[in-house]
């Protein structure tokens, strides 16, 4: 492709999302299924049971991840089931304690009673397998250096038969180990919230009954908002993501037609 | 050549115990289970500690040669430094300048390199997704279905397309992501005896 056409499908792509985001059309959202089995599930826990949501992701997935993770936290949090944050991702450590500390902060949840955040251990087979046998011999400390047994929701967990869902928002193949490690091993309900591009790798768990649900991208973010009854960053994000996807379709179309033309000239000249 | 022993011993050791420890239901055998998968953890740790020692020590050197990429590596230096001190100084909780930086800089930055695939993606869509066989004339239907079927304006357009893209998704193309997960499993299944047996030694660098 020559740069001419290269930097008008740059162009198009850039007015159009923009477009879409400045300009609300509000299509309507499907609920797909496994979006709607997590959230039976979170809907039917209660103030006493606990979450952990692990971080595995990279700071650039936020956009995506992001919207996901604030509307399963303002579940669990709206719900008053505990949450335990923690990342087997490095980058996922600092995101997770901004993510997880701001929705329980505006929820007005208590640290400590409420959430906890346990930061980042290295060596994720490791750190799960050891979470089955003993939380906090992995996790001696939360996030902040202060010692588990010291808070009220850091004493109540021992291993994942304390846990009730485990969901792992990730961009890559982290929810493939907690499946592995937590799930076959210790009997974990593990739920896998993914960026669009990962779920095709995980259908086939979903299909098993090893993984408990999906939340497939800012689609399964915009759903879960709809299910929520709160529309948030996922259901901003999904005009936009309508938009990008229809250009790239008739990218694929218009290249086609070229081609076929081009072919069909080619043919005819001598 | 003893390194490469010890090696290959230290890997079959911890093999065959994990493997065994599996089915033991005694207390020592849990006990030394544990030790083993906090040992995991430390050693990873100082693996952590190398890698940042080698990625400073090449920019380091690419900084001390004159060229065009000096400008990145000194960034690169800077921004290890600058995290750690203040990570190391003033703390890594709210409020602090370590995770200022990170939700206001590296956060936003990392994200729009990663939002530049949607140009390109639209890129390469247009120049190579053809049709150029029966083959990828399915493939390229199949996938402007999913793509149009996966976004609401699929819905509203027709109900039977993200209805397609569903069937697309969890008939042929999960009957095909299974059988790859058949036999990467397979794969592992052999590669972890090849190691634990002292076959397999390409992790000690190919010697």
């Amino acid at each position: 492709m020559s740069a001419a056409p290269r930097r008008w499908v740059f162009a198009v792509m850039g007015a159009v999302v923009i477009g879409a985001l400045l300009f609300r059309v509000g299509l309507p959202i499907r609920i797909t299924s496994e979006t709607r089995q997590v959230y039976e599930q979170l809907e039917s826990l209660d103030s006493s049971d606990v979450v952990m949501i692990s971080f595995d992701h990279e700071a650039s997935s936020l956009p995506e991840i992001g919207p996901i993770g604030s509307a399963i936290i303002d579940h669990c949090l709206r719900r008053g089931t505990k949450i335990i944050g923690l990342a087997l991702f490095s980058e996922g450590t600092a995101a997770g304690y901004s993510l997880l500390g701001d929705r329980a902060r505006r929820a007005g949840a208590v640290e400590g009673e409420d959430w906890l955040y346990l930061g980042f251990r290295p060596q994720y087979a490791a750190a799960i397998l050891g979470m089955g046998e003993d939380i906090p011999q992995v996790f001696e400390t939360d996030y902040q250096g202060r010692p588990l047994s010291g808070t009220p929701l850091g004493m109540r967990v021992h291993d994942y038969r304390d846990i009730a869902i485990v969901v792992s928002l990730s961009d890559g193949s982290m929810p493939t180990y907690w499946v592995e490690y937590a799930g076959a091993r210790y009997g974990a309900r593990v739920v896998a919230a993914l960026t669009a591009v990962m779920v095709t790798s995980f259908l086939p768990y979903l299909e098993s009954g090893q993984l408990a649900g999906i939340v497939p991208g800012m689609k399964g973010a915009a759903e879960y908002e709809q299910l929520m009854g709160l529309p948030a960053a996922g259901t901003r994000g999904m005009d936009a993501q309508s938009a990008a996807h229809v250009v790239i379709a008739v990218l694929v179309v218009l290249g086609n037609i070229q081609a076929w033309s081009d072919r069909r000239r080619a043919r005819r000249s001598p | 050549m003893l390194r490469d022993w010890l090696s290959v011993g230290v890997a079959m050791a911890a093999g065959l115990f994990m493997t065994v420890q599996y089915f033991l239901v005694s207390e020592s055998a849990n006990a030394a289970y544990r030790t083993v998968l906090l040992w995991m953890q430390i050693v990873f740790a100082f693996a952590l500690i190398i890698g940042v020692i080698g990625v400073l020590r090449i920019h380091l050197k690419k900084l001390s040669r004159p060229g065009s990429g000096r400008i990145y590596s000194g960034t690169l230096l800077a921004g290890a430094v600058l995290m750690s001190v203040f990570g190391f100084s003033g703390g890594i909780e709210r409020g602090s300048a370590f995770l200022w930086v990170f939700d206001n800089l590296q956060a936003p930055m990392q994200s729009t390199v990663f939002s530049l695939l949607a140009f390109y993606v639209a890129s390469a869509a247009y120049r190579g997704f053809r049709a150029r066989s029966m083959e990828s004339a399915v493939l390229v239907i199949a996938a402007l279905i999913v793509l149009i079927g996966r976004v609401p304006v699929g819905e509203w357009l027709s109900p039977h397309i993200p209805e397609s893209a569903d069937w697309i998704l969890n008939v042929p193309a999960l009957a095909a992501k299974r059988a790859i997960l058949i036999g990467i499993g397979l794969g592992m299944i052999a590669t972890s005896l090849k190691v634990i047996a002292g076959l397999e030694r390409t992790y000690l660098g190919g010697r």
